[in-house]
């Protein structure tokens, strides 16, 4: 095999700076948006960095899968997902960077308030500001190393072609598959459904685990399509792009699952402290962005998805992924958004250029990340087999 | 219910690929392979059509839906309307469980049952393999004789050319 099929090259130098460009306008807006409106600047944050922080686990939590049910197809793609991982440390800092902004988006976090509110003052033993940012350092900490494990043995392992690395890998990823749903509800439970502190969903953490999965399915997919377009990853044809498809599929209808579950318990019940979060999303402006989030993220998916020529056909994968990528952020973006707006609906400019802003930091991390390394696992022992994958 | 086959062993997964695929573009017919485990890409070499069960799994699937929602639009909002809850009768969200479990349900019993039936899988079957060592290190390509102008000798040659170990004709049940 080519040197030069192996070995991603250098960013083109125009592309690069459109990045950079992005990434500063992103933090222009959101330094004047912060001293006009700061709520509305902490929650593009909060929107964007959750949504490729949850993109860098997805992928981690796709090596895991991997490792664990010992698959041998996704040889040929997982340094896409160990690539991806790389922007970790950077989205566990911007998420740490919402610490400051903690007064701006939780309603909790005001003694004040607390104080006068009987039902945050039974839940403080839990809602308060130095136990929450612990959680946050803690569940953090804990991704952080793993992904760096899981990154570190399988790139020690080009240069020795040993299969303990493997091993040790299937070991951590067992370990890692239990912490991490334990650790990630917790951030789903902290991080977003604490916006609205009087509103409670046993299934919420759940809902956002569907949710990271299918955005890190269909993430993976894309870039290892647009990889596969420059004339890199040769060795991935359409028996993979069947694979990475049939798992976006799944997550798919995992999470509209697990949407019409969360949805339906509180419609039927009915219980004014539970269906508060659905009155303000099908009010206004919200109500056709809160139907159209299950058109992208479910129906558009299991359409296309369904029939078997639709999963392995590479326009076809790549155009619905972008679709699910769109639904991810809307998805966030109406766990967040509603629960500290005066407005009716509608994306604002900041919320737009923070998103852009960490999304070109997260394309610059990744390509740089997938660059210096081969693209091939040469020691990987499953890589024959998923050479020679046929389905 | 048996007919005549020629029939071909090779001891690899190589050779009987290359040979099924060789027969099958000299012009041969082929009866069926017999290997024992799943080959990949042997459905490509022996040109097998995409199958159709995932048509028959869809539109039983698509029937469930149906026949679910017609069944609770009809008695809880025509037949016999109960207020429940003060919500209205025709109360979309409560009904898709019960759509989404008939859905399931149609299309995985009928898909269960079609496959059944085009296979001819029935209670108490007999066993009809008569070809040795198929479940054991024999790969076993059975060639249709009857019906046209079998070329025995460029059968063989085909075979030959892919390894193989040998050849009979022998009455294979259908």
């Amino acid at each position: 095999m080519k040197e030069a099929e192996r070995r991603l090259g250098p960013m083109s130098l125009g592309v690069r700076n459109v990045l950079v460009v992005l990434v500063v306008a992103g933090v222009a807006v959101f330094g004047v948006t912060l001293f006009q409106s700061p709520t509305a600047a902490w929650s593009s944050l909060l929107v964007a960095a959750f949504y490729f922080l949850t993109i860098a686990l997805g992928a981690i939590a796709f090596l895991a899968l991997t490792y664990i049910t010992k698959a041998g197809w996704s040889s040929v793609v997982k340094r896409v997902p160990e690539a991806m991982s790389t922007f970790l440390p950077v989205g566990a800092g911007l998420t740490l960077t919402l610490l400051l902004g903690i007064h701006s988006l939780y309603h909790w976090s005001h003694p004040d308030a607390v104080a006068h509110d009987a039902i945050l003052t039974a839940k403080a033993g839990y809602l308060n500001a130095p136990f929450f940012a612990g959680r946050m350092v803690v569940v953090l900490g804990l991704w952080l190393l793993f992904g760096w494990l899981f990154r570190r043995n399988s790139l020690r392992q080009d240069a020795d072609a040993a299969v303990h690395h493997t091993r040790r890998n299937v070991a951590l990823a067992a370990g890692y598959l239990f912490l991490f749903a334990f650790t990630f509800s917790v951030a789903g439970i902290d991080w977003l459904m604490s916006l609205e502190p009087h509103w409670f969903s046993t299934i919420f953490g759940i809902y956002n685990l569907a949710g990271l999965l299918l955005g890190g399915f269909a993430s993976i997919a894309v870039v290892t399509i647009l990889l596969r377009r420059a004339g890199y990853l040769p060795n991935v044809n359409e028996n993979h792009l069947h694979d990475l498809g049939k798992l976006t599929f799944a997550m798919s209808v995992f999470w509209a699952y697990i949407w019409i579950s969360q949805y339906m318990l509180i419609w039927y019940s009915n219980l004014p402290e539970e269906t508060t979060y659905y009155l303000r999303r099908t009010e206004g402006g919200w109500a056709f962005l809160f139907y159209f989030n299950v058109v992208i993220n479910w129906v558009v998916p299991f359409v296309v998805l369904l029939p078997r020529p639709g999963k392995r056909s590479e326009a076809n994968l790549l155009r619905v992924s972008l679709a699910v990528l769109g639904g991810r952020f809307l998805d966030i973006y109406l766990m967040v958004a509603p629960a500290n707006s005066t407005e009716h609906g509608g994306v604002g400019i900041v919320d737009v250029t923070t998103f852009l802003g960490v999304g070109a930091l997260f394309v610059l991390i990744v390509y740089r990340a997938l660059a210096r390394r081969s693209l091939i696992p040469r020691g990987d022992p499953y890589l024959i087999e998923g050479l020679h994958h046929k389905q | 219910m048996s007919a005549r086959m020629f029939v071909a062993y090779f001891g690899s997964e190589d050779g009987i690929l290359g040979a099924t695929r060789a027969v099958r573009e000299a012009g041969f017919e082929i009866h069926d392979v017999y290997t024992p485990y799943a080959v990949h890409g042997m459905d490509e070499a022996m040109g097998q059509r995409p199958s159709r069960i995932t048509w028959v799994c869809f539109f039983a699937g698509a029937f469930g839906l149906a026949v679910a929602l017609a069944l609770q639009i009809w008695t809880s909002a025509v037949d016999w309307p109960l207020n429940v809850g003060g919500k209205p009768h025709n109360s979309f969200p409560a009904f898709i469980p019960v759509a989404f479990e008939l859905t399931v349900l149609f299309g995985g019993l009928t898909t269960v049952a079609a496959l059944f039936l085009r296979s001819r899988l029935k209670p108490r079957m007999s066993n009809a393999h008569v070809l040795p060592r198929v479940t054991d290190d024999r790969f076993a390509l059975a060639l249709v004789v009857e019906g046209h102008a079998f070329d025995a000798d460029r059968a063989e040659a085909i075979c030959a050319a892919h390894g193989v170990v040998e050849t009979d004709f022998v009455e294979v049940s259908k």
